[in-house]
């Protein structure tokens, strides 16, 4: 008998047991998985939004693929385009195509494994975990949005693995940001260099630490840490620092979900100075970022064979002008309050379509947020 | 290659297999009662991720979907079945090694932007 055939004989013997009343069993003998083996797999939404005094539009946010291979047990790649908006032309600001990861992972031990490539920053719940099925609302967060700039992601390396008890870590040294692409609305937004001949003269640092071990509940921290001021000559220091905790929690119908993250610029004035005397404006770049969520969602339908239902609510507070340098005053309009209420209905666990209303505030008595009226068809295959 | 899989397939009296149910598993009759484990699993983690045993002892392993369909593979086995959707039932895997020793399981379907975060082991003891 030749060999294999006799690991087969030896390592399967059986069992497959089914509770009385199953209706739907299969039972399959194992097969031993290739080692070489490449996967395709991706997600897509589209959206209807409607802002307040606006036309309501309607664009193809974004449209994903994910490549993986497995060069062996030990070694694999992971890859993801994403093309946003649907369209790209030359400097067009519409639509972008993004490789948000392509990394290889050496899989040393389940404590310690070498990640490096373009890789997603570890920072919160979003930026790592957003498949459009599994959260609530069409649009990301405002705090996933204004204050940590998701998607993140920068080429570097670094390690990750689990500690045992529940908890797992990641941490990498990876591109910092550009600060002179900051700005007082979007904060650090826009200096994300993206993996695009970036400069790498200090290199940024992140990680991650979170705990699993409690059925339903991840509970999360996050840093990164870097000089941001590489562009300007005389060159001066703009070290970033960004922390975040979150903890999310779901059991049977109910999800729940907080986090809270806070963004500390130096040398900010030095910072809106050399901005304002480069471009003639002041960009009143704040000193401190600060935003924060909750947000509860319950399954009112859940197992029918039509799908499941979910309604949601959720509060943000996000303020991109939170503490000014010593001679700026902050602009109102960036203290932000929003309360969103919508539903999802899943025909299919992985294919979710969504609906919300976006109520913005902000504390300015001059310029008025908008509300939002938001459709999303998302799904995950 | 083959004499690594041969030497492999020696540690295990009984590998087992699966079943995608909607309710428990019950042993067929003269089998050894076996240690049950429940295990949620969603995007990027199963819970617990360490499951312990006692060598010789089998374990039933209930494996249940909190979002899309998942893979369980326990390196160096045969294992290997996919997880339903879920509300789409629970798939159980019984596996005995007859010696101590760690055994590393991992998410066997790409299933995210952190699919290779989802890993955990079976140390028996």
């Amino acid at each position: 008998m030749l060999p294999s055939r006799r690991f087969a004989l030896g390592a399967v013997l059986f069992v497959a047991a089914l509770a009385p009343g199953t209706t739907a069993a299969q039972t399959t003998t194992p097969a031993a998985a290739p080692e070489r083996t490449t996967d395709i797999s991706g997600y897509m939404d589209f959206h209807f939004n409607k802002p307040e005094l606006a036309d309501g539009r309607l664009d193809f946010h974004r449209f994903v693929l994910l490549v993986t291979h497995k060069f062996s047990d030990r070694i694999r790649f992971v890859s993801e385009l994403e093309l946003e908006h649907a369209f790209v032309e030359g400097l067009e600001e519409a639509g972008e195509l993004e490789l948000e990861q392509a990394y290889l992972d050496f899989m040393v031990s389940r404590r310690f494994n070498i990640r490096a490539g373009m890789i997603l920053m570890p920072i919160g719940i979003l930026n790592e975990r957003h498949e459009p099925p599994i959260y609530y609302g069409v649009e990301r967060t405002f705090v996933d949005t204004f204050i940590i700039p998701t998607t993140w992601f920068e080429v570097g390396a670094g390690v990750h693995g689990e500690l045992g008890r529940g908890w797992r870590y990641r941490a990498f040294v990876a591109s910092p940001l550009n600060a002179r692409e900051f700005s007082a609305e979007e904060g650090i937004r826009g200096g994300r260099q993206q993996g695009s001949d970036t400069n790498i003269g200090r290199p940024a640092v992140t990680g991650r630490l979170e705990y699993v071990a409690i059925r339903g509940l991840t509970a999360g921290a996050s840093f990164w840490t870097g000089r941001s001021g590489f562009e300007f000559r005389p060159r001066f220091d703009v070290p970033v620092t960004v922390g975040e905790a979150d903890a999310r929690y779901s059991r049977d119908r109910l999800e729940l979900r907080a986090q809270f993250a806070q963004v500390g610029i130096g040398n900010a004035a030095l910072l809106n100075d050399a901005l304002g005397r480069a471009v003639g404006v002041n960009p009143n770049i704040a000193r401190t970022l600060r935003g924060f969520y909750s947000e509860a969602g319950y399954r009112v339908l859940s197992g029918a064979k039509a799908g499941d239902v979910g309604i949601f609510a959720r509060y943000e507070n996000f303020d991109t002008q939170f503490r000014m340098p010593e001679g700026y005053l902050p602009l109102k309009e960036f203290d932000r309050d929003a309360f969103v209420l919508g539903a999802t209905y899943w025909p299919d666990p992985d294919i979710a379509l969504k609906m919300d209303y976006s109520a913005v505030r902000n504390k300015s008595a001059v310029v008025k947020a908008l509300d939002s009226f938001n459709i999303g068809l998302g799904w995950w295959f | 290659m083959i004499r690594n899989l041969t030497r492999a397939g020696s540690l295990f009296t009984i590998v087992g297999v699966l079943a995608i149910s909607s309710g428990a598993s019950t042993p067929a009759s003269g089998q050894q009662p076996a240690q049950i484990v429940d295990v949620t699993v969603e995007r990027f983690s199963f819970t617990p991720s360490e499951i312990r045993m006692k060598a010789g002892t089998p374990v039933e392993i209930r494996l249940r979907s909190e979002d899309t369909d998942h893979g369980f593979r326990i390196a160096g086995t045969e294992i290997n079945i996919t997880i339903p959707k879920r509300g789409r039932g629970t798939a159980t895997v019984r596996f005995q090694p007859d010696k101590p020793g760690r055994y590393e399981f991992e998410c066997s379907k790409l299933c995210g932007a952190g699919h290779a975060f989802m890993r955990g082991t079976i140390v028996a003891e």
